[in-house]
């Protein structure tokens, strides 16, 4: 079994959640490392570890510059001042379950003790995933012309594909975004608080990417959070109740595509099996799992993570949310968005899941509490092309 | 952006063939020289035998397919198109699950669905540049 709750999170710390910060996001990073370090009861001498995945995750021709639109896990180190014994940078699909696993991992191989992941996010100015390019090279050279890029365009076709395959209508879709918003808006430092979304409201706005409206996506923020991991036997002489890493599982194409194309087959082929290694790898059930977050980056995601998982039956998923069984209020309900999601706080990319799936474990969701939270799991980008960590209150 | 065109393709030297044939108005896809299978894009290796020496040549193919997805673009994130416009990703007739993406022709008002009959055109958008696009079939 891959982590087997050796290895527990201490500690974190949620910067504000912003259009755009009023400093650096390598300031806004350093600030919000030290808020963490500080929250585990550690002080900075004795953290040793940092990981991160920095990708920029824009399809605009914005500039990737450390410390300005993305953070690396070297640049945080030696902004800190700190000359890690252990930094590494996840590269690969799915970058939160890809971080956390680097650090997982870090901590059990003995190549550091205490382990700060973060994560930050950046909006940078102009449109977000607007492209001025008049070449098309490389693998572009298959799709750009024809006007086929952007990740909006890519998900409208999959969500295309579910809506005709499955009978499914956008009304469906009116309760997951709103769903999302109610919880992000109970969130002080999301982006949306205490400005939720109706559902008359996301059913009237206009269309981008058909069938893709505006609220269908998650806007695009300047954000840091941070988490320091160490092992569960350290974690005990700590101040913060520890959340445990149970296990973690990733899912990558293996079908030669276009660039930006995901068949819906492709996305539930691979996320179905992506699922299965989750259980596998975690020693838990899907239905032992009381506090499932899905990604949401965009809405259709939550159908697809909701399958891939097995909380409900492939295609399924809408007619689940239309009777209302994704609503956190409800007693009984599947509370699969309860920390707001992307769509809630803003473009947090991973973050608000995990974030959400600690809070709740460790006890610290204050009002918004739920008792029953014992076991997490934290979704990530698509079941095909990311991942999911599976949390544990409790070191089974 | 609007004063800006639409981005032209820039073919290399293993795509050069597919630019060559489109601009001649016929669509032409990469056939492994070991097992025969279509591929597309273009890859190193064979995506169907593993051939990492697959000898790709590219040969004329049925532009026929049917819709297996569609969106209507209302906003567009490159320059120079006009809104709005429809893409249409294809499976061609030619090989199962050899699939394409482009503008349908016909643009949002037509009868689009799923499993719809479009056939292959060609759009001139450089002198010499053509890119492929779909028509709905005149029987679908």
């Amino acid at each position: 079994m891959a982590a087997s709750n050796q290895v527990a999170i201490v500690g974190y710390a949620q910067s504000p959640v912003r259009r755009h910060a009023d400093q650096t996001l390598g300031g806004l990073t350093v600030e919000t490392a030290r808020r963490a370090i500080d929250d585990a009861g550690l002080t900075l001498s004795q953290v040793d570890g940092f990981v991160t995945a920095s990708l920029f995750p824009s399809a605009g021709a914005h500039a990737a510059e450390d410390g300005v639109s993305l953070v690396s896990a070297n640049w945080l180190a030696e902004h800190l001042q700190v000359n890690p014994t252990y930094a590494a940078g996840f590269q690969g699909f799915g970058q939160i379950p890809g971080a956390v696993s680097m650090a997982v991992n870090a901590v059990m191989s003995g190549a550091a003790d205490y382990v700060l992941v973060h994560r930050a996010l950046h909006n940078p100015q102009g449109r977000y995933h607007e492209n001025p390019m008049q070449e098309a090279r490389g693998s572009r050279q298959w799709t750009v012309p024809q006007g086929y890029f952007g990740p909006l365009a890519m998900i409208a076709l999959a969500y295309n594909e579910y809506l005709e395959r499955y009978g499914a209508t956008r009304e469906a879709m009116a309760a997951v975004v709103s769903e999302a918003r109610k919880n992000g808006a109970r969130i002080p430092w999301s982006y949306w608080f205490e400005n939720p979304l109706t559902a008359e409201e996301y059913l009237a706005a206009p269309m981008i990417n058909d069938p893709i409206c505006r609220f269908d996506c998650d806007i695009p923020v300047d954000g840091v959070a941070a988490f320091v991991f160490t092992s569960a036997e350290r974690a005990r002489d700590l101040p913060r109740r520890p959340v445990y890493v149970a296990g973690y599982a990733t899912g990558a194409p293996v079908t030669r595509r276009l660039p930006l194309h995901w068949p819906l087959d492709d996305i539930m082929g691979i996320g179905v099996e992506t699922g299965r290694r989750l259980w596998a790898r975690s020693g838990v059930r899907s239905s032992e799992v009381d506090l499932p977050q899905v990604y949401d980056g965009f809405s259709p995601f939550v159908y697809f993570w909701m399958e891939s998982l097995g909380l409900c039956p492939a295609g399924e998923a809408h007619r689940l949310v239309l009777e209302g069984g994704i609503d956190s209020d409800r007693p009984g309900a599947l509370p699969v968005l309860s920390g707001g999601g992307a769509l809630g706080n803003g473009r947090m990319h991973g973050v608000p899941q995990m974030l959400e799936c600690y809070l709740q474990l460790s006890g610290r969701a204050g009002e918004r509490q739920r008792p029953d939270a014992s076991i997490g799991v934290a979704c990530h980008s698509s079941p095909h092309f990311g991942g999911a960590v599976v949390y544990s209150a409790d070191p089974f | 952006m609007s004063a800006l065109s639409r981005p032209v393709p820039v073919a290399d030297e293993q795509s050069a063939p597919f630019w060559a044939a489109a601009a001649d108005h016929v669509l032409a896809v990469a056939r492994c020289s070991r097992c025969g299978a279509f591929s597309h894009p273009l890859d190193l290796a064979c995506p169907h035998c593993g051939s990492t020496d697959p000898a790709f040549v590219f040969s004329p193919v049925d532009g026929r397919g049917t819709i297996r997805s569609w969106t209507v673009m209302r906003q567009s994130f490159l320059p120079g198109f006009d809104v709005p416009f429809v893409l249409v990703d294809v499976e061609l007739r030619a090989q199962a699950d050899l699939r394409m993406i482009g503008r349908l022709m016909d643009g949002p008002d037509a009868a689009i669905s799923v499993g719809a009959a479009v056939s292959i055109v060609f759009e001139d958008i450089a002198p010499r540049v053509s890119v492929p696009a779909f028509a709905l079939s005149a029987n679908s």
